[in-house]
Formats: structure tokens, sequence, C-alpha cells
């Protein structure tokens, strides 16, 4: 997984790559849950479906990781593995894998409540794009 | 642009000139020693910057000792706005709206404790849901979530959580009314649903304290607070039904502040008129959040005493556990304020911010009118929390508003790498302080060295007079999620 964690006084941030922006999307998705729990020990059992549209790419950013963020926090899904069959500047379709969370086996991490406009940056150079996003938690 | 337009006005305020940049309206003011301006973030002064540039903002743009860097608006951030003229903003509320803490009194001492605090910490911590993942006891339908969001405190009151004598002893009497039920998104209420009565994570906590010193004595007394009296502390907000509701808005926002041509420098900025439609369902849909936090925290109160009762096997007579206050630091109220000499009706933004309202405000319960509005100032989980208490001074300068917290001080990373291979709760035990928390490394990030010290932050709002101490005190007992 291709991401690091963007050290903050208040709350956590990430900062994701990938080879397209589909890739780096699909890292920063994938950044937020191990957040939150060891995704290694998440199994693909059900599948979610998240389709988006938004008036730029960044708050399709935004949108996107609150979408996921709401699955969790609603109803305790967490996701393994994340697929982007649509996307474009402003439309996404996202195919989530993974399981309903159980604090018997699934460890506990960070309770991340938002995903924010702050600093936020959406960045190609060369082939690598990068997203930041500053979570609030 | 940096730290060198900064001006020192007195030992314990700074000046951010209205010249800092471009678009500013007013000045703004940050209360800070200069002790604490070593530790002040450049971004956290841009964004008192930032709030001075909103339509129709009323005095200066001001923040609390406890500053840091937040969206939007800062950590720590106080703003007043026209009613008619001016705006509102979710950015100046927070996401976790109504985020406050509730403070009990109790008739045991620090000694009683001492050979039941362990029972006492792991009751409550089976009690009282917390941490990633927990599910609330309580259930709750969409039409009795609404109520929730109708009724906040007295909801709970109507449910057998907490007493009628309680509600007045919470700010706003626990419940903004106003609100909205339709307003809010159906991802809200799904995350509302099961979140009801619940700790939460990260800097929440439920905590066990003694009186470790009284500033003020006659205060002390109205209070119904002693020299080594056990209180106890909830420090929770709205959930992520509040989170949900700040996620939904700040898009409303967005659209709004365009279709109203506010120029934004920031888009956790995003507003509207106070009084356009779009502003009226924010404030509307807010006040429906912070109502869900003062049901939360009086079902968590209610469960407080229930442990306590079983752990100790005593009746809530012998307890005496009476709500001393409750407040809330991230909230936006209407309120009269005289500014310049005008009396004028203002929407006040506190955002990490608490309400410090001075002697004979109407606001207050018949029983503190004489002393002003209790102020509860937590600390980090090894050192102290404070009880201060509103002033004249606070009402003239800050909008009655004071400071509501450390302030973290290290990343949680930091915290983290500082930590590995400490065991912070057997450090904490060495302290006598018994910690219990949900997640694998909570402890870490929470602890002392984490936090700028509290007595650092209440000692600059004391001496500026915005509100003073009555007494410190400090934890036995600690559950976090």
């Amino acid at each position: 997984m291709n991401f690091e964690i963007i050290d903050i006084s208040g709350d956590i941030g990430l900062r994701a790559y990938g080879s397209s922006l589909r890739e780096a999307f699909i890292n920063v998705g994938l950044g937020m849950y191990s957040l939150i729990t060891n995704i290694e020990k998440i199994q693909c059992k059900q599948n979610i479906i998240v389709a988006l549209s938004s008036e730029s790419v960044e708050s399709l950013l935004v949108n996107y990781l609150n979408e996921l963020i709401f699955h969790f926090d609603a109803y305790g899904f967490i996701g393994c593995m994340i697929e982007i069959a649509e996307f474009s500047d402003k439309k996404i379709n996202v195919k989530i894998c993974g399981d309903y969370f159980d604090p018997d086996i699934h460890s506990r991490g960070l309770l991340i409540k938002a995903a924010t406009y702050h600093n936020l940056k959406i960045d190609k150079e060369g082939d690598l794009f990068t997203t930041e996003v500053i979570f609030d938690i | 642009m940096g730290l060198e337009k900064i001006r020192r006005i007195d030992e314990n305020r700074l000046e951010v000139p209205v010249d800092y940049k471009a678009g500013m309206r007013t000045k703004g003011i940050i209360y800070l020693n200069r002790h604490l301006e070593e530790e002040l973030e450049v971004q956290s002064v841009e964004q008192v910057a930032n709030v001075a540039t909103l339509p129709g903002i009323v005095g200066a743009s001001l923040a609390m000792p406890d500053i840091h860097t937040g969206y939007g608006f800062s950590i720590g951030g106080v703003a007043g706005f026209d009613i008619k003229e001016g705006i509102i903003s979710p950015g100046g509320v927070g996401y976790d709206i109504n985020c406050g803490v509730s403070l009990l009194r109790s008739k045991l001492t620090k000694k009683e404790l001492t050979n039941s605090i362990k029972d006492l910490v792991m009751t409550l911590y089976t009690e009282i849901p917390s941490g990633v993942g927990s599910k609330g006891k309580i259930r709750l339908t969409s039409e009795d979530l609404k109520k929730v969001l109708r009724n906040g405190a007295r909801w709970a009151v109507s449910e057998g959580y907490g007493t009628p004598a309680d509600l007045e002893r919470i700010e706003s009497v626990g419940c903004l009314d106003g609100a909205d039920p339709n307003l809010i998104s159906q991802k809200a209420y799904e995350r509302g649903r099961s979140q009801q009565a619940t700790l939460g994570s990260g800097n929440h906590f439920l905590e066990i304290q003694y009186v470790d010193e009284i500033y003020d004595e006659k205060v002390a007394n109205i209070l119904g607070l002693y020299q080594d009296q056990i209180t106890v502390m909830i420090h929770t907000g709205s959930r992520g039904f509040g989170h949900q509701v700040c996620t939904d808005f700040i898009e409303v926002m967005e659209k709004a502040s365009r279709k109203y041509a506010i120029d934004l420098p920031d888009k956790e900025l995003s507003c509207a008129p106070f009084s356009s439609p779009e502003g009226q369902d924010y404030f509307s849909a807010m006040k429906a959040a912070a109502n869900f936090a003062w049901a939360n925290r009086l079902c968590i109160i209610h469960w407080t005493r229930e442990a306590f009762q079983k752990a100790l096997k005593v009746s809530p007579n012998q307890l005496g556990m009476g709500i001393i206050y409750d407040v809330a630091h991230n909230i936006a109220k209407i309120e009269e304020h005289i500014v310049n000499g005008i009396k004028m009706k203002l929407i006040v933004h506190r955002k990490g911010a608490t309400r410090a309202f001075p002697p004979n405000h109407p606001e207050l319960p018949e029983a503190y009118r004489s002393i002003g509005q209790p102020v509860l100032i937590p600390g980090d989980m090894g050192r102290a929390s404070y009880v201060l208490i509103g002033t004249e001074k606070g009402m003239a300068e800050t909008l009655g508003s004071t400071c509501h917290g450390a302030g973290r001080l290290m990343s949680r990373h930091q915290a983290i790498r500082l930590a590995k291979g400490r065991a912070i709760w057997r450090e904490m035990e060495d302290k006598g302080i018994i910690v219990k928390s949900a997640g694998r490394e909570t402890l870490a990030e929470e602890m002392s060295e984490a936090y700028k010290d509290i007595s650092d932050v209440v000692e600059v709002v004391h001496n500026a007079g915005i509100s003073t101490k009555v007494a410190r005190l400090k934890p036995l007992g600690v559950i976090k999620g």
C-alpha cells in the first residue's frame, strides 16, 4: 500500500500516492481504513458500492472518504479491498470489499469522524499522483 | 506572512493587526502570555485573521490561550456576527457540535475511594460504551431520534435518564429550541441511531477526580465544592451524528458562499448570511446536533451514578451526585452583547471555547446568579482540570468567553514514538491514577506530555480576568475511548 501519515498536532492526515489518480484514491481509502484498524485482519466477505458525483475533483475526494467513514460509523463496515470501476474528475463508482467491525476480533485504532478540506492537495508530478487529506478524529 | 506583524498588547494579549492580511474587517486578539507564545503556530494566526474577513463580524476576531490550528476557525476561536448583516459558519462551530463538559459533585472524599477505585473504574468502563466500533445501549427509531433532536436533555429526563433538577444546571437547560429534525440527512440519522449515550474516542473521557486546591472559597461553597471531595468530569459531544451534520452542511455552505458572493480564504470557512435560508437551516440543524449532545451527556451521567451505586453499594442519596454544571465548547448561539456602548444581538461562534457569563446574567440558574457561570476546563489525563467562574470583564472583552482545555502539543505519532517501550497505564498507576482505555494506542496518544500544561492556559485567562479560578481537580480514575 502506498501511503504515509501526515503528522499534525490535533488530528491526523494521509498522503497517498498512485500511478494514476484512481490508484491514489484507492490508496487513500485503504490508508484511512488502516488508521481505524489492522486491515490485514479484515476478510473480504461483503461488498458495498459507493457511487458519487461532485462539482470538483477536490470535493469528489472529500465526499468519497466521508462516504467510507459513514459506512463505518453507521454500520461498522470496514474495507480491505477497493476497486474503482468508473473514475472521472467529477464522478466515481467504487466497490469496496470487507467485513463488519467486531471489537472482539479487530484492533481498535483511531475513530476517524470526517475528511476535511483543510490543506487538501491533489498533485501530479511526472507520472506520480499524490493526494493529501486531513481527518477530524 | 509571518508572526513578526503581531504586536503584544499586554502580558496576556497579542494583537493581529487589521493589515495582517488583505480583506480583514477588524483586528484579531489572541489571549496568550509570552511563555505560550513560543508554541503559537503561524497557521492558527492565519485562521484568526481569516475569521476577521468574514462579513458582519462585530468586535475583534478572538482566540483563547488554548489556540491551535483547526479547520476554518482556529481551535479556541470566538467571533460574534451581526444577526442581520453577518454570517454563520459550520467552521466556527466545529465537527463535534456541542462537544462539552459535565461536572458532577459527590458526598464522597478521596480517602473513601482508596480501596474501591479500581473496581469503580472497571464498572464505569463496562457500563458506559466507549471506543471505536462500540454501540450504545439505547437503540433509537427515527421517531425516537426526532424527539432527542427537538428536546435534548429533556428527552433523556423523560426516558428516566437524569432528573428535572439536573436540567437547571445545564447550559441552555440542555436544549436549544427551534431544532427542525426534517433538516437532518438520512445519513446523520443512521449514524445517530446507535451512538446516543456513548462516550466516543480520541480525547473524550470520563474522569473520577478529587478537589485538590480551592482558590475561591465563597464561589466553591455555592457550587458545593470542598477540599478532597470526589467529582466526576465527562467530556463528549454529539458523536458521529454531529459530524455528519457538519459534513453535510459544509457542502451546502460551500454553494451558499458562491451564491451570496462571499469571498473565502479557506473552504472550511464556508458560510452563509445568518438570515438566509441556508444560514437558518444550518442553525436549526446545529441545534438538533447540540440537543443530541446534551441528551448524550445526561444519559452518561445517569449510568455514571448507577455505576457508582453498584461498585460502592451505596444509595443515590449517600452519593449526592448532582450536576455542578454542563458547558458546550463547540457551538453558535444568539446572544445579546454590548459592543462599543451599543446593545446588539449577535450570533456568537465558540469553537473550542467556553461561554463564561458574569454574575446576574439572566441565562444563569437561580442558584448561581450571585457568582456567575461555572466554567469547566478539562486538562490532560495525568495533570489537572479546573473550575473557573465567568466575570464582567470577560463579558465586555471576549463576548463572555474563555478557554476550553489544554490543547495538544504533540501529534499522535510523536506521542506514540515517545511512549514506545513504556507502559503508560503503569506510569499513571504509580502516580495514583487508574486508567482504562479501549483503543490500542489511546493511552500513548493521550499521555500528559502530549498536551500543553492546562495550568499555563488557565493562568492566562485568570490573569487577563476573563474568568477566574475557583478550584483545581486532580484525576484518580480515567476512562478513555
